[in-house]
């Protein structure tokens, strides 16, 4: 394969259609991650929630028919999924609680909930299943994919839309899409997310015009338990129906970094993590040119340290260019 | 007809302090009201009680003639009170019309959504009614501090406050922007308003207010009209001397300069000049005390000296050698100590024990290192011997400096600088929240230091602090040295009163040129 | 925050240990048949069976010895998490300096030819300031720039888990093998056992010897007073006249040469060689580890046997029982969850001393009536 092939096959719908698809399970909880982190609660247990989600999802969806049996496959996948959004509320809550009630250092208590749910969900796998690796042995449902009518034949946008084989998206990944402008509208349109921004950025100023800091600091872990539990039941409820030990890979984390990268605004955020998502596309197709995919997979964290070094770097030369302005105001 | 009225007001802090005591305060509808007094005299604490941040130990309040209990700073809103504070209480990223709305927000008819058309609407009308010019849409962190304020002026007025207290609302602003600032107050109260202003600055109680309540270590001293007195009088009742300190010094003897300031100038990161051509000089075996109302950039001269800030123009020579540009480390190393006004935030580590505390500024040379080995055992002679020697009561000097009282933190403080020999000793506020008998002790040390022929910088807020262990006195005010006196009582010279030093530390007076 | 006695902190450390020993033992008992045979396992396992049926006998020696193994990577990376937290930076970065530590003794033990006494302290060298330079850099960011260590070493991480698998897929592969990593290591790079029978090499030594040193560094070098200073309080250290830029940076910078001795010994002691799963996560048991140690490097010391003992006895359980290992991860987040909230004590001392003044009140009512 020549490079032309290659760069050829990027500039297609059916590469972005990949991306999309790929940057799913990075959009969703990057979207929890920013509502608490502009809450000024830091979520750093954004992977052990979404493996805990991804987990619960699958063990209550393929066990359900067992407890309720007769009822429709979308039921039981339904089922897995209000799973593993409560599983992925609770884990938040405990984040919460330990935080605002018991003065837990965030980071800390969030680290431990990554160990709490990477060790039980492994725990409770072998416990039902027998087997420490994944749930193959389950046969759990899938999330169903949605397919937009009509477009199938218009070029371009039928891939865009539908995926590559016209079958369509994932639900969740229509969810990213519309949640990422609900998030914007809930943060910049709504009292209670701008109750929210304020919060984080001056808690005092917010106390003292009578907002409880704390309760909306709750809801803002809560938010994030809930779109985080969204990713990570898109792993192992979408394309692949199954559970597999530590199946995040590290999603969680990169979620921060886009965050960070997307300027700690919504629609920021949904660019990098496409941008994350492409690299990851992006080493599949460069497999084929020899060019190995960790090269590429090493460009979005990179680019995230420059450019939080910029932004830094831009916040210190302000802070020097007012004093030399208002030197010179004194002087003259 | 009388709008508010505070009867018999005392507070007792719980560790003893009495911030307010027996006080009367009332205040008129449609009057603009200040209250003046220095540091400490019980303005803020009466305001603070006013505003339901505080509850008072015994007294009333009277609203409109009926009794009130102000339990929250919520219930004095919906009273009608509103209080635009010292440190604006703004989210810099949000715009103008979103800060006056916060915590209030109007709602697009049905929708759940903000309606930030109709905030803007409500902050530019509001805006006009009261002739508070603010930019509606820019953000609160590219507004000028001028319009800053007026916002928090619109937020009380938006949750419906018909008495305004400011808190010294001028602290922050220009000459312009006080104009601009005194014409706004003139129209709300035309709009039938009535507001309390809280201030120290003379010149502007004259020019703003209508009737003036002078407070004094905890006390009223006096409730005029403004017309019916001069700033002099003013002056008068707010600076008195009620606490009579005596300090046994032998005479001065005099050596050469050891510190020289000259022309110091500081901006502040945001922009503010703090110092303004600052020359000074300090002598050997003499105690020059800077006085005047704080904020006026003692705390800033005293974090350049020390080499805490970087001075924006200007020298400082220790013994000839220049230290302007020195950091923190070589600052000392050329012979100055420091004990600094914040000594939670700058002058001890809680978590540390009291031994490393003692050696922070040693801790790198012999004979506690040697040859890139730390020895504890040094270390911890030493500290036994520096809290023998400074009498600091302590478990042991392996106990974490926290669990030391207020006073024994400042003489671990005053140990460690002291036991440096430095030839220059910066002490900035070095009896505050400190009790009797170790302040006694530290000022005891100060005076010991000026005799064995060390130069003793002090800065105080406490003027009789200052007159009593000064042999010369420099007043400080808006960042400029604006008059230097001689403190002795020897060759016939009047004794220096307080009431004297008072209209320079306000302002009021200023010495052409500097001795 | 008040540092309150040793004896109530360790009061506090027991209490914290058992009601989490003590929630795994209750998830034992909903998922095992015989939990009680399973935990007695998990607590007795990794220590050998002394017996004297025939003359004088010691079993179960090489389960002693993954105790230790285990332990020493618990211990040196409890020492490079220490040393950053106790001059209060969040570096998370041990995963990936420890595995380009790994990465650096790898190359050099396959591709330099020495004796032992050479090959083995140049690779650990090497390994050493890999990690370095890697802690170096979120440092340097941080002290002088400021950007947030959090997110840098996070993304640090990620760059080195992918410059790892780069390295070991296209250059350092044996092609002979069934699985992704490279050849063994020559003999002259492989640390040796000293207690036959068993995992425990001579890292043991380093483990030990590592200790000392962070702890001589920590109270017996100016270096040490002032990272402990700048933790206690930066402005104070400031203030005083420590140059506290650089010693945030050297303090990242010592915890990632550290994590990168645990990756040479991984790579050089336990596994041989580099394969492509290099103990992911491993890092944040690190952090554990220090955290009930409360960051002083004797106490990691005794924090690190401890945890490598749950370890260990939780793989032997999972041998001779239906209990998975995993339990015990249960029971470290149980840990931190509750070593790490600051309130519960002063808020149990509360609700019992107002429990007690409730009792007296009824006390006395009662008195008063009867």
């Amino acid at each position: 394969m020549s490079i032309e092939t290659v760069l050829q096959s990027i500039f297609t719908a059916t590469f972005l259609a990949s991306v999309i698809r790929v940057s799913t399970p990075i959009i969703l909880p990057a979207m929890g991650g920013l509502i608490s982190e502009l809450a000024g609660v830091i979520n750093i247990a954004l992977e052990g929630i979404m493996l805990a989600s991804a987990f619960f999802g699958v063990i209550v969806s393929a066990l359900a028919p067992g407890w309720i049996p007769g009822l429709p496959i979308w039921a039981y996948a339904g089922m897995g999924a209000v799973a593993g959004i409560l599983a992925g509320l609770i884990l938040a809550w405990l984040i919460a609680f330990f935080h605002l009630e018991l003065g837990a250092d965030i980071i800390l208590a969030a680290l431990g909930i990554n160990i709490l749910a990477a060790g039980g969900t492994v725990f409770m796998m072998f416990a039902i299943t027998g087997d420490k690796g994944s749930t193959s042995t389950l046969a759990s449902p899938a999330l169903p994919n949605v397919q937009v009518p009509f477009v199938n034949d218009v070029p371009v946008l039928g891939i865009l839309l539908n995926a590559e084989n016209f079958s369509g998206y994932n639900v969740m990944t229509y969810a990213a899409f519309i949640l990422t402008i609900v998030v914007w509208i809930f943060l910049y349109r709504t009292p209670l997310g701008t109750h929210l921004r304020a919060v984080g950025e001056n808690p005092d100023a917010a106390a003292s015009v009578g907002i409880n800091v704390k309760r909306v600091q709750y809801m803002a872990l809560l938010m994030s338990g809930f779109l985080a539990a969204l990713g990570g039941l898109n792993l192992s409820m979408g394309y692949l129906t199954i559970f597999q030990n530590n199946m995040t890979a590290g999603r969680g984390f990169i979620a921060l970094a886009v965050i960070y990268l997307g300027n700690r605004h919504p629609f920021g955020t949904l660019l990098a993590a496409l941008l994350f998502g492409a690299a990851t596309s992006l080493g599949a197709q460069l497999g084929t040119l020899n060019i190995p995919s960790q090269l590429i997979e090493m460009l979005p964290p990179l680019v995230t340290i420059i450019a939080l070094v910029v932004y830094n770097l831009r916040r210190r030369a302000r802070a020097t260019v007012n004093e030399r302005k208002f030197q010179e105001r004194a002087a003259g | 007809m009388s709008l508010i009225e505070m009867r018999n007001i005392t507070k007792v802090y719980p560790n003893g302090v009495a911030a307010n005591q027996t006080v009367d305060f009332s205040i008129d509808r449609g009057e603009i009201h200040a209250l003046v007094g220095e540091n400490g005299a019980g303005k803020s604490t009466l305001m603070k009680i006013l505003y339901g941040l505080e509850q008072p130990t015994s007294g009333e309040i009277y609203l409109d003639e009926k009794a009130v209990q102000i339990d929250s700073p919520h219930h004095a809103i919906d009273l009608g009170i509103g209080m635009v504070h010292q440190n604006f209480m703004l989210v810099p990223s949000f715009t103008i019309a979103q800060n006056v709305v916060l915590g209030r927000e109007p709602r697009s008819g049905m929708s759940r959504f903000v309606d930030t058309q109709e905030a803007i609407r409500i902050t530019e009308s509001l805006a006009a009614n009261y002739s508070l010019d603010v930019d509606a849409t820019a953000t609160v962190e590219s507004a000028p501090v001028g319009m800053r304020q007026r916002v928090e002026i619109l937020k009380t007025l938006y949750r419906g406050a018909d008495l305004l207290i400011l808190d010294e609302p001028t602290a922050v602003l220009t000459p312009q922007e006080t104009d601009d600032l005194f014409d706004a107050v003139r129209r709300l109260v035309d709009q039938g308003k009535t507001v309390i202003f809280i201030t120290h600055k003379l010149i502007e109680v004259k020019e703003i207010s209508q009737r003036v309540t002078v407070m004094r270590h905890g006390k009223v001293m006096g409730r005029v009209r403004t017309a019916d007195v001069s700033e002099e009088d003013i002056a008068r009742m707010m600076v008195g001397r009620d606490v009579f300190l005596q300090i046994d010094k032998p005479p001065q003897q005099r050596g050469p300069a050891l510190a020289q300031i000259q022309n110091l100038g500081y901006v502040s990161e945001t922009g503010q000049p703090m110092l303004r051509n600052v020359t000074l000089d300090v002598y050997a075996g003499e105690v020059l005390g800077i006085a005047g109302v704080e904020g006026n950039g003692q705390t800033e001269l005293a974090e350049v000296l020390s080499g805490l800030k970087q001075a924006t123009t200007g020298n400082i020579l220790v013994e000839g050698q220049s230290i302007v540009a020195a950091d923190a480390r070589g600052v000392r190393r050329a012979g100055v100590g420091h004990i600094p006004e914040d000594r939670l935030t700058n002058g001890v580590a809680l978590e540390a024990d009291i031994a490393d505390n003692l050696v922070v500024d040693r801790y790198y040379r012999p004979p506690f290192t040697n040859g890139g080995r730390l020895s504890p055992r040094r270390i911890r002679t030493e500290a036994t011997a520096l809290i023998a020697e400074f009498d600091i009561r302590a478990a042991g000097d392996d106990s974490p400096l926290g669990s030391l009282s207020g006073g024994n933190m400042q003489k671990v403080i005053v140990a460690r600088e002291l036991s440096a020999d430095p030839k220059l000793l910066i002490a900035a506020q070095p009896t505050r929240g400190v009790d009797i008998g170790a302040s006694e002790f530290v000022r005891g040390q100060l005076v010991q230091q000026r005799n064995e022929g060390k130069a003793v910088l002090l800065i105080s807020a406490d003027l009789a602090e200052v007159m009593s262990l000064s042999d010369r006195i420099a007043v400080m005010y808006k960042g400029e040295i604006v008059a230097i006196f001689s403190n002795s009582r020897e060759g016939g010279n009047p004794a220096l009163t307080e009431q004297e030093l008072g209209l320079y530390m306000l302002g009021l007076k200023r010495q052409e040129t500097l001795p | 925050m008040m540092r309150t006695s040793f004896w109530s902190e360790l009061v506090r450390i027991g209490a914290v240990v058992s009601v989490a020993l003590g929630i795994g033992f209750l998830i034992t008992c909903f998922v095992s048949e015989e939990p009680v045979a399973a935990f007695r396992e998990l607590l007795t396992g990794p220590f050998p069976k002394i017996s004297f049926a025939d003359g004088f006998q010691v079993k179960g020696m090489n389960r002693f010895g993954d105790w230790i193994a285990e332990s020493i990577t618990l211990v040196l990376l409890g020492l490079a998490i220490a040393i950053v937290f106790r001059a209060r930076q969040f570096s998370l970065g041990a995963d990936g300096q420890l595995l380009l530590g790994a990465l650096a003794a790898g190359i050099v033990s396959l591709f330099v030819d020495a004796s032992i006494w050479i090959h083995i302290p140049l690779a650990l060298v090497a390994a050493m300031i890999a990690g370095f330079l890697w802690g170096l850099i979120p440092g340097l960011l941080k002290a002088y720039i400021g950007v947030d260590e959090i997110v840098s070493t996070l993304m640090l991480n990620v760059i080195a888990l992918q410059l790892y698998q780069l390295l070991l897929t296209q250059w350092l592969r044996d092609p002979t093998a069934g699985f992704v990593g490279t050849e063994n290591f020559p003999v002259t790079a492989v640390l040796p056992v000293i207690v036959p029978k068993t995992r425990i090499t001579i890292a043991l030594f380093l483990a030990l010897l590592a200790v000392v040193a962070i702890w001589f560094l920590l109270t017996r070098t100016p270096l040490g007073y002032e990272i402990r200073i700048v933790g206690a309080n930066l402005r104070f250290a400031e203030y005083g006249g420590i140059n506290t830029k650089w010693v945030i940076a050297v303090s990242m910078a010592l915890s990632g040469a550290l994590a990168g001795l645990t990756g040479a010994y991984l790579a050089m002691g336990l596994l041989k060689k580099l394969t492509l799963n290099l103990s992911p996560g491993i890092g944040f048991e690190g952090i554990v580890v220090a955290l009930l140690a409360r960051n002083r490097p004797f106490g990691v010391l005794i924090a690190g046997l401890f945890y490598g003992y749950l370890r260990t006895g939780a793989q032997i359980m999972e041998r001779s029982s239906d209990v998975t290992r995993e339990v015990v991860m249960v029971i470290q987040a149980v840990i931190i969850l509750l070593i790490t909230a600051e309130r519960l004590f002063p808020l149990f001392q509360e609700w019992r001393k107002r429990r007690s003044d409730a009792l007296i009140v009824t006390d006395l009512a009662g008195g008063e009536g009867a």
